[in-house]
C-alpha cells in the first residue's frame, strides 16, 4: 500500500490548500445557526432592527466567502485526484514494461489492463470522495459539536442518544444484509453465465430441440435473484424512513427538553433553534462517513490489485557487457524452466545450440515446452536453472538491449500495433527507409499491401489472421539480426505461400534460424530437427535419421504423409 | 451542505422518447393497482412530513412566547400546550414513515417483478429468434441487455418512482405551505430556484465539452495500454519500451489536461446548491426575523420556514439526478424492446417426421444471407438413407452453411430440400431437427458435470448409458482419470479440459441421441495429431449405418465416402465417389495431386 501513496508526495502543498479551504468552508458554515440565534435572542427579543440587518450582512458575507471557498475544494481536489491517477498510472506503466513472462504468469494481460485502467479510476473516484466528503464531515461534525458546547445547554445527551440509535440501526440492517450482497453478486454472475451459455450454444439448442429445458434452467437462475433481490431491497428500504424518523423524533425531544432546560436554565429560543441545526449536521456528517465506509471494501480491492502490481518483483535484471562478437553461436546448457507455483517443470535439462549458417527446428505437441524453449533466448524469461551462452557469456551478463538487437523474433500470435504498415515495420528496424520495408514486404509475400501508409487498426484487427502473420514475418526479417526466432508462425498460411516465404529465408544464410511447428513440411529440410516432448528433448537430428530413429517423430511424419499417400 | 457529485457521464440519450415511454408504460399496467397503492402511500407520507414543521414552528412560538413572558415576569412555557402539539408532531413522523416504507416494499414488489418478466422475455426471445437474428447481434450487446438494460430500467423506474413522486408533491406542498406563513419569504426563497437552475445547466453544458474532450482522450490511451500489454512480447523482444513510454506519457498528459477540468467544471454543481441553501437560510433568517418584528409572523415560523426551505433545495437536486436516471432507463428500454421486438423463428407446421425411408434431395438450392450476395447457387444432389456424403473445398465456400440449410437453421431462397420426396418446409421444424444430429467444429459444452453435457443428447439416459456413450467416443479414459470422474464439473470457460476433449463429449452427447442423420464437422489443426486420431475414431463409430454429412478434412474420411461433393463460391463444380473423381483429372485431382508434392 505504500507504494500507492507515492504519487501523492509532489502534490502535498496541493493538498493543504485543499484542507484549508475545507476549513474556511466549515468555519463560515458553521457561524450562520449562531447568527441565527442571536438574530432570535437579541435582534428580535429586544426589536433591535439595525442589529438584524448588520448581521445579516455579515451572514452574507460569510455565505459568499464559504461558496468561494467549495469552489477552491473543487478545484484542487480535481487537480490532486487526476493528477494523481495519472501518475499512478504512469508508474504502472513502467513497472509492467519490465515484467517478464514469469511475472506475466501470475497476473493476465487482461487483468494488467483492468488495473491500469478501471482499478485507477476506481481509486481517483474515492480519491474525490476522501477530499470533498471524507474531510469534509469529520471538520463539520467537531465543529457542529465545539459550536453545541459553545450554547451551553443541558440538552447535548440527546444527541448521543440519536447517535446510538442510527449506529444501531445501521448496525442491525448491515447485519442482515451484508452476507446478502456476495450472494446477489454471485446470482448476478450465474445469470450471465446461464445467458451467455445459451446464446454461445443457440445452434446445438436448436439442433437437440432443447427450448424448453434452457428455458426452466434460466428460469430456475432468475428466480433466485429475484428472491434475493426482494430480500435485500425490503431490508435495506427499511433504513431511509427510520432514518428520517429519527432524525425528527430528535427535534421533538430538543424542543420537549429545550423548554424545560429554558425554565430551568434560562437559555433562550435562539439557542434551542441553532442547537437543532448542529445536531442536524452532527449526525448528518456521521452518516457521510458511513457512506464512504460502504464504499470502502471496493476501494481496498483496487488498491489491493494494483499494489499486487507495484509490488511484483521484477525477474529479469539488466546486465552490463554490451559487446558481443559479429557471428555469434547460443548454447543452450542444462536448461530447466518451471513456472512459479507450478509442480511439473516445463522444460528439463535443454541442450542445444545455435551456429551461424545453419537451422534448427523444434517439434512436438501443443504444451511440449517449444515455445517457453524461444522465449528463453530473448529473455522474456529467464531459466530457472542452467544457462544459455552466447559465444561463452551468460546472456544475463549481457545488456538486455544489445541482446536484443541481435535477436529476431516472431511469436505464434502475430500482434500488430495500431498505425500504418510503416510505422509497424519500423519496430523491427528503427531507421527503415521505404526500399527496405518494401523488400522485406516482399520476402514475406506480402502482396496485399499496396500503400505503406495503409491503416493498422488496433491489433492489427483491419487484416486476417495470414495476413498478420505475413506482416509480422516482414517486421522480424527487415533488419539484419544474428538470430531469427520463428514460432509457429506459418500456421496460417497456405502450404504455397508458407513454401515461397522459406524460399526467401534463405537470404538470411550468415545467421542462425530456430523454427519452431507442429507441421512435417515446415521444418523437414531443417539441418537440425529437435523432437520435444513434456518439456524434453527426446530425439534430435535430420528428418533423415529421426525417421528411422524416433518413434513420436515417425507416428507425427507418419499421420501427416500417409494421409496424403492414402489417396493414390 | 451536500454531498457534491463526483463523476458524471453523460446521460445516454433514447432515439424515440414518445415510443420508449409508451413501452415502459405498458411494462407498468400489469401492476396498476400496486403502483396506485405506492402514489397513495407517497401522498400520504409526504403531506404528513410537509404538515410536521408547521407544529413545530408553533412549539418553537410557544416556547418564545413562554420565554418572553419569563423575562418580563408576566408567566411561563405553556408546558401543556407544547406537549399536545409535540404529540402529535410524533404521530405525523411515525405515520409519515410507515407510508414511505410501504411505499418503496409495494414499488420494489413490481419493479422486481418486472426485471424478473424481462429478463424472462429476453431469454426466450433469444431462444426462439432465426439464427440470422441471433448472428446480427453481437453477443455482449445481446448479454448486456439481460443484466446491464434490465438493472439500469428497474433502477430508473424504481428511482424515478420514489423521488420524483415524492419530490413533485413536497415541492407543490412546501410551497403552498410557504405561501400559507408568507408571501413575500416564499417569493425571496423561490427565486432563487430558477437561476440556480439555469446555472446548473449551463455549467452541466459547459462541462460537457470538456467531458467530451477527454473521454477521446481516455479512449486513445486505454487503447494504448490494451495494445502495448497485449504485444508485450514484441514491445520487448524489439526493444520498443522507450518508444512506449514516450507515446505513452504524452497521450496520459493530454488526457490529464482535459480530464481534470472536466471533472472540475462538473463538479461546480455542489458549491452552488451549497450556496443557494446557504444564501437562503440567510435570506429567511433576517427577512423572517423583520416580519417577527412587524407582528406579520410568528418566531416559530421562521424555524418552520428553515425546514421548508431544506425540503425545497433537496427535490430540486433529486430531479436533475433522476431525469439523468430516466433517460439511461428509458434508452435501456429502447434497446430490451428493440430486441423483443424482433419476430419469432416461424414454425407454422405440425407435421411430424419420425424417419427417414428414402433419403434427402437437394434441389436447384440457392441462399444468399445478404440480398445479390449469394452464398449457395443452384445446388442440386441426392443422398440415399444411409449414404455418408463428404462435403469438401475452401474455406467460405459455404461448405457449412449447406447442412445449416438442411436444419433450417436458414430457409432457402429458391429451390427445394426434400426428405422422402416432401419438402422440408412442410415440416414441424423442432420435429424435423430432432432427426438431426450435429457435431461442430466449436464445440459448445455448458459448465455443469460431464455427465450433464452428454446426458443433454437425451434427457431421459441412466447413468449406464451415459458411460457406455463415453466409452463408445473413448472419452471414458480421460474422464474417469480426472478427479471427480463423470460429476467433474467444467468450469465456464469449459476450457479445464482439451479442446479435443470437447470434441470427443460433444460426439457422445450426439451418439447418445441417437439421431438419424449426423452432420460432423471435422476437426482441424488445433488438436495435436494423437488426438485427431481418437476423435476420428470416434465419428467413424458414430456415423456406422447412418446417413452422414462430413464436412471434410482428412483425406482417408473423403476416401471413404460415399459420395464428394466438391464447392466451390456456392457452387457444386465436382461430384461423385473418389475413384470417379479422381478419373475426371479435375479440380479434385488436381488439388490433391498439389498438395501432395507440397506436403512430401
Amino acid at each position: 500500500m505504500k507504494k500507492l501513496l507515492k504519487p501523492m508526495k509532489n502534490k502535498i502543498h496541493l493538498i493543504l490548500f485543499i484542507f484549508i479551504f475545507l476549513l474556511i468552508q466549515v468555519y463560515c458554515d458553521l457561524t450562520l445557526p449562531q447568527y441565527t440565534a442571536d438574530i432570535v435572542n437579541i435582534g428580535i427579543q429586544n426589536t433591535n432592527f439595525e442589529f438584524i440587518i448588520n448581521l445579516g450582512i455579515i451572514m452574507l458575507v460569510m455565505v459568499a466567502i464559504s461558496a468561494l471557498s467549495t469552489v477552491g475544494v473543487s478545484y484542487f481536489s480535481s487537480r490532486v485526484s487526476s493528477g494523481y491517477a495519472k501518475d499512478l498510472r504512469k508508474i504502472i506503466y513502467r513497472k509492467v514494461l519490465k515484467f517478464s513472462n514469469h511475472e506475466l504468469n501470475d497476473i493476465s494481460h487482461s487483468s494488467l489492463i483492468t488495473r491500469t485502467t478501471n482499478d485507477v479510476n476506481q481509486l481517483q473516484r474515492v480519491l474525490g470522495f476522501i477530499f470533498t466528503t471524507l474531510i469534509f464531515a469529520p471538520l463539520l461534525g467537531i465543529g457542529s459539536i465545539i459550536k453545541v458546547f459553545e450554547l451551553q445547554t443541558n440538552l447535548s445527551w440527546i444527541i448521543l442518544v440519536n447517535f446510538i440509535a442510527v449506529i444501531v440501526l445501521l448496525v442491525i440492517v448491515m447485519l442482515r444484509v451484508l452476507p446478502y450482497f456476495k450472494i446477489t453478486q454471485e446470482i448476478i454472475d450465474r445469470i450471465n453465465k446461464t445467458a451467455r451459455e445459451i446464446l454461445i450454444g443457440i445452434p446445438v439448442i436448436k439442433a437437440f430441440v432443447r427450448q424448453d429445458f434452457e428455458e426452466r434452467k434460466f428460469r430456475k437462475v432468475n428466480k433466485e435473484f429475484y428472491d434475493v433481490n426482494i430480500y435485500v431491497f425490503k431490508t435495506i428500504l427499511i433504513m431511509l424512513p427510520l432514518m428520517t424518523l429519527i432524525m425528527n423524533l430528535m427535534v421533538v425531544l430538543i424542543l420537549y427538553f429545550g423548554a424545560y432546560d429554558a425554565i430551568n436554565n434560562g437559555i433562550l429560543t435562539g439557542d434551542i433553534i441553532a442547537f437543532i441545526q448542529y445536531a442536524t449536521q452532527i449526525i448528518t456528517s456521521f452518516l457521510m462517513i458511513g457512506g464512504f465506509l460502504i464504499m470502502l471494501p471496493r476501494f481496498l480491492v483496487s488498491a489491493r490489485r494494483i499494489s499486487e502490481v507495484l509490488n511484483t518483483e521484477i525477474t529479469i535484471t539488466d546486465g552490463e557487457i554490451t559487446n558481443i562478437s559479429s557471428n555469434p553461436t547460443i548454447e543452450f546448457r542444462h536448461v530447466s524452466y518451471r513456472y512459479p507455483g507450478s509442480e511439473k517443470e516445463t522444460l528439463n535439462d535443454i541442450n542445444f545450440s545455435l551456429k551461424p549458417g545453419k537451422t534448427t527446428a523444434i517439434i512436438g505437441g501443443t504444451g511440449s515446452g517449444k515455445s517457453t524453449i524461444l522465449n528463453l533466448i530473448p529473455r522474456l524469461q529467464d531459466p530457472s536453472s542452467g544457462e544459455i551462452l552466447i559465444d561463452d557469456m551468460n546472456i544475463k551478463d549481457l545488456n538486455l538491449k544489445c541482446l536484443r538487437e541481435r535477436i529476431s523474433f516472431t511469436p505464434q500470435k502475430a500482434i500488430l500495433f495500431q498505425g500504418d504498415v510503416r510505422s509497424n515495420m519500423k519496430v523491427g528496424k528503427a531507421d527503415a527507409d521505404d526500399g527496405e520495408i518494401k523488400r522485406a514486404l516482399e520476402l514475406a509475400q506480402v502482396d496485399f499491401v499496396d500503400d505503406l501508409g495503409e491503416e493498422v487498426t488496433q491489433g492489427g484487427s483491419n487484416f486476417s489472421g495470414g495476413q498478420k502473420q505475413r506482416l509480422s514475418i516482414a517486421r522480424s526479417i527487415i533488419g539484419h539480426h544474428d538470430f531469427y526466432l520463428f514460432d509457429d508462425c506459418f500456421s496460417a498460411l497456405d502450404m504455397n505461400t508458407e513454401r515461397n516465404i522459406k524460399n526467401n529465408l534463405k537470404g538470411l544464410k550468415d545467421s542462425s534460424i530456430l523454427i519452431v511447428s507442429q507441421r512435417i513440411s515446415t521444418i523437414m529440410d531443417a539441418d537440425e530437427i529437435l523432437v520435444v516432448d513434456n518439456g524434453e528433448i527426446i530425439d534430435r537430428g535430420t528428418h533423415e535419421k529421426l525417421v528411422e530413429s524416433c518413434e513420436i517423430y515417425r507416428e507425427i511424419a507418419n499421420i501427416q504423409i500417409d494421409q496424403m499417400e492414402a489417396l493414390l | 451542505m451536500s454531498p457534491r457529485p463526483l463523476k458524471r457521464k453523460p446521460p445516454e440519450k433514447p432515439v424515440d422518447n414518445k415510443k420508449a415511454i409508451r413501452n415502459i408504460l405498458t411494462l407498468l399496467k400489469d401492476h396498476k393497482w400496486k403502483l396506485i397503492l405506492t402514489v397513495i402511500c407517497a401522498v400520504v407520507s409526504t403531506v404528513f412530513t410537509i404538515i410536521a414543521p408547521l407544529m413545530i414552528g408553533n412549539a418553537t412560538t410557544i416556547i418564545f412566547d413562554g420565554i418572553n413572558n419569563m423575562i418580563h415576569n408576566t408567566g411561563t412555557i405553556d408546558v401543556d400546550s407544547l406537549i399536545n402539539i409535540l404529540i402529535i408532531v410524533v404521530i405525523l413522523y411515525i405515520v409519515s414513515s410507515v407510508f414511505s416504507y410501504l411505499q418503496s416494499i409495494f414499488l420494489i414488489e413490481v419493479t422486481t417483478k418486472i426485471s424478473y418478466d424481462l429478463r424472462e422475455r429476453i431469454i426466450n426471445k433469444i431462444l426462439h429468434l432465426p439464427m440470422e437474428k441471433v448472428e446480427e447481434n453481437k453477443r455482449g450487446d445481446i448479454l448486456s441487455r439481460v443484466t446491464n438494460d434490465v438493472d439500469s430500467l428497474q433502477n430508473g423506474i424504481t428511482q424515478s418512482f420514489i423521488q420524483l413522486t415524492t419530490a413533485v408533491i413536497t415541492l407543490i406542498g412546501v410551497f403552498i405551505m410557504m405561501l400559507f406563513i408568507n408571501v413575500w419569504m416564499t417569493l425571496a426563497t423561490v427565486i432563487l430556484i430558477p437561476i440556480a437552475f439555469l446555472l446548473i445547466r449551463f455549467m452541466t453544458k459547459y462541462s460537457q465539452s470538456y467531458f467530451l474532450k477527454q473521454l477521446e482522450f481516455k479512449g486513445s490511451l486505454n487503447g494504448q495500454i490494451e495494445e502495448t500489454f497485449t504485444g508485450h512480447d514484441i514491445i520487448r523482444a524489439f526493444n520498443q519500451e522507450d518508444i512506449s513510454m514516450e507515446k505513452f506519457e504524452s497521450d496520459n498528459e493530454n488526457w490529464f489536461t482535459q480530464e481534470w477540468k472536466s471533472q472540475f467544471y462538473s463538479s461546480l454543481n455542489g458549491p452552488l446548491m451549497n450556496f443557494v441553501s446557504n444564501f437562503t437560510y440567510v435570506v429567511v433568517a433576517v427577512l423572517g426575523a423583520v416580519f417577527t418584528l412587524q407582528r406579520v409572523i410568528a418566531v416559530g415560523d421562521i424555524m418552520a420556514f428553515f425546514q421548508y426551505t431544506q425540503s425545497f433545495t433537496r427535490p430540486i437536486q433529486q430531479i436533475t439526478r433522476v431525469m439523468n436516471q430516466i433517460q439511461t432507463a428509458m434508452a435501456a428500454s429502447e434497446r430490451i424492446f428493440e430486441f423483443l421486438e424482433y419476430e419469432d423463428e416461424e414454425n407454422s407446421s405440425n407435421r411430424q417426421m419420425s424417419e427417414i425411408k428414402e433419403g434427402i434431395t437437394f434441389t436447384n438450392v440457392s441462399f444468399s444471407y445478404t440480398p445479390n450476395e449469394k452464398i449457395i447457387k443452384n445446388l442440386s444432389f441426392d443422398v440415399k438413407k444411409g449414404d455418408k456424403i463428404a462435403i469438401i473445398g475452401e474455406t467460405g465456400a459455404g461448405k457449412t452453411t449447406i447442412v445449416k440449410l438442411l436444419m433450417r437453421f436458414y430457409d432457402i431462397d429458391s429451390g427445394s430440400i426434400k426428405i422422402d420426396g416432401v419438402d422440408i418446409e412442410e415440416f414441424d421444424k423442432n420435429s424435423l431437427r430432432s432427426l438431426i444430429g450435429m457435431v461442430l467444429q466449436d464445440s459448445w459444452l455448458f459448465s455443469d458435470t460431464v455427465a450433464n453435457n452428454i446426458r443433454y443428447g437425451n434427457l431421459d439416459a441412466s447413468d449406464d448409458e451415459i458411460v457406455d456413450a463415453a466409452g463408445q467416443v473413448y472419452a471414458d479414459n480421460f474422464i474417469r482419470q480426472s478427479k471427480d470422474g463423470y460429476e467433474s464439473v467444467l468450469n465456464e470457460d469449459t476450457d479445464n479440459i482439451s479442446h479435443g476433449q470437447k470434441q470427443l463429449l460433444t460426439i457422445a452427447r450426439t451418439i447418445l441421441s441417437k439421431k438419424e442423420v449426423l452432420i460432423l464437422d471435422e476437426a482441424t489443426s488445433s488438436v495435436d495429431t494423437r488426438t485427431e486420431k481418437l476423435i476420428q475414431k470416434a465419428m467413424d463409430k458414430l456415423m456406422e449405418g447412418k446417413t452422414s454429412f462430413i464436412i471434410a478434412h482428412r483425406l482417408s474420411t473423403i476416401r471413404n465416402a460415399d459420395k464428394i461433393i466438391v464447392i466451390e463460391n456456392g457452387e457444386i463444380i465436382e461430384q461423385g465417389t473418389h475413384e470417379e473423381l479422381l478419373a475426371l483429372k479435375g479440380y479434385y485431382y488436381n488439388t490433391l495431386n498439389s498438395q501432395m508434392k507440397e506436403n512430401i
